[in-house]
């Protein structure tokens, strides 16, 4: 996003609306007298396009430019009304559990894992990303072939992403994978690690088949290992069509 | 793609919080869906939700229903937020027996939506993702209280700034708490944002900040 020089007055009303903090710069211009504009930091924007959407600048002095590759990864994981064309999904991810039902996505015997760099509101760059996809790849955790990040990786059975995406930012970033149920406590602990080595928040999401009858299959696991995990979740209440078989007698 | 997941609170305060989801699968139902979709999304909004949207086209409080249906084409996914379990239990048994044939996706906590399930007859959940909350430099987290509000939308669309803004803006009378909420439901697209809830955990926060000046 950038504020064009020649009509912005430097009222600072888009100011709180850029979920990456206070990211803008005054500055004096040099043929209109009197006149001061602002700059927004190209390297903290991530292109998500609110405070353009949120309609309050007095001047119309916001715009988003057409960015090319790789400044353009920016807006596809940032700006939620931008489609991936490689996932056909608006926004950062997958259709991941949201249609477990119809697709089978995550087996009886599969934790599906998803780990969003930068969220909540902090931002994260590619080289962050890249350090947390590269500890989960030696773990036999398999990367969503559709994910935007998968498509970023220059090798996907080590986690490296391309070299000219590592300086670009975005509002968020998901991994988004799965793992069998036995190296959940792995994948989990490379987690903590990688934590360590980060600079910037990453949320981690855990999703699992709810099996017909008995206790749900990951909670043993975070009981056990003294994982902390939220009261409210997300479910897939089953009513697709055509319902995926995910047992012989069903 | 997580968006209604990772909502911070405590249990009292997500008690009546719920996202409903319906969305199609590509490479299964996805090809002609967008009929389906606009049933779903007609269901949930006979049954009272206080926001509804798709995310590319906005949510009810930027657009009209009728511009969000006539948007619907397939593959979209589209989002409603309800602030009372009752209609959530309508709305579920509703869906059983009209059947959309789209996957449905409850957010909400995991016991209230399971008791929700058994009072429409849906049986068990089906599949369930859970938050395992923030790692990493948690330090560059705005506070828990202002979390609890910017986190009701996913795409991190609401700023700790804004809300900021809005706090000190309702202190000095120049704008109602429904005022602030209202701006804040603008910026997340998708229709994820609950309204009530937002306005109870506003009027919690106006205690906690303390003006400088009335300017």
């Amino acid at each position: 996003m950038k504020a064009d020089k020649d009509t912005c007055i430097a009222c600072k009303r888009c100011f709180p609306y850029c979920p990456m903090g206070r990211i803008q710069s005054f500055h004096r211009h040099n043929t209109i007298p009197g006149r001061v504009y602002i700059e927004i930091d190209q390297d903290k924007c991530t292109d998500c396009g609110v405070c353009f959407r949120a309609d309050v600048c007095p001047v119309n002095a916001l715009y988003q430019p057409e960015e090319p590759w790789p400044r353009e990864v920016r807006a596809i994981l940032s700006n939620p009304l931008i489609e991936f064309k490689g996932s056909q999904v608006p926004g950062r991810g997958t259709e991941e559990m949201k249609t477990n039902d119809v697709k089978g996505s995550f087996l009886p015997g599969e934790a599906g894992v998803g780990v969003e760099l930068g969220r909540p509101g902090v931002g994260a760059y590619f080289k962050d990303v890249e350090i947390v996809a590269m500890s989960l790849a030696p773990l036999g955790y398999e990367f969503a072939g559709e994910n935007p990040v998968t498509h970023f990786m220059a090798d996907v059975k080590t986690g490296k992403l391309r070299d000219d995406v590592l300086n670009e930012k975005a509002t968020s970033a998901i991994i988004e994978g799965k793992c069998k149920l036995e190296v959940l406590p792995q994948v989990l602990e490379a987690l903590k690690e990688a934590a360590e080595k980060v600079d910037t928040v990453f949320s981690v999401e855990i999703i699992t088949k709810v099996p017909p009858v008995g206790e749900i299959p990951i909670v043993p696991i975070l009981e056990k290992y003294g994982y902390w995990y939220s009261i409210n979740s997300k479910n897939n209440m089953g009513l697709g069509e055509p319902a995926f078989k995910f047992y012989q007698d069903n | 793609m997580t968006h209604s997941l990772h909502r911070r609170g405590e249990r009292e305060s997500l008690e009546n919080d719920f996202v409903v989801l319906g969305c199609p699968a590509t490479g299964v139902n996805k090809k002609g869906s967008a009929p389906k979709t606009r049933k779903f999304l007609s269901i949930c909004y006979e049954n009272g939700p206080v926001n509804l949207g798709d995310m590319k086209t906005g949510n009810v409080f930027n657009t009209t229903m009728n511009d969000i249906l006539n948007h619907v084409t397939d593959g979209t996914i589209v989002q409603c937020t309800f602030d009372n379990r009752e209609r959530v239990v309508a709305l579920l048994k509703q869906l059983k027996d009209d059947k959309p044939g789209i996957s449905v996706i409850v957010s909400g906590l995991t016991d209230v939506v399971q008791q929700c399930m058994d009072e429409a007859g849906l049986g068990r959940i089906h599949s369930l993702e859970y938050s395992m909350g923030t790692w990493g430099k948690t330090e560059k987290l705005p506070d828990y209280e202002v979390l609890e509000l910017t986190t009701m939308c996913g795409h991190a669309m609401i700023s700790a700034n804004l809300v900021d803004k809005l706090v000190r803006d309702i202190k000095r009378g120049r704008k109602t708490v429904e005022e602030a909420v209202l701006q804040m439901t603008r910026c997340c697209t998708c229709g994820n944002f609950n309204l009530t809830r937002a306005a109870q955990l506003l009027r919690k926060l106006l205690p906690l900040y303390v003006l400088h000046s009335v300017h």
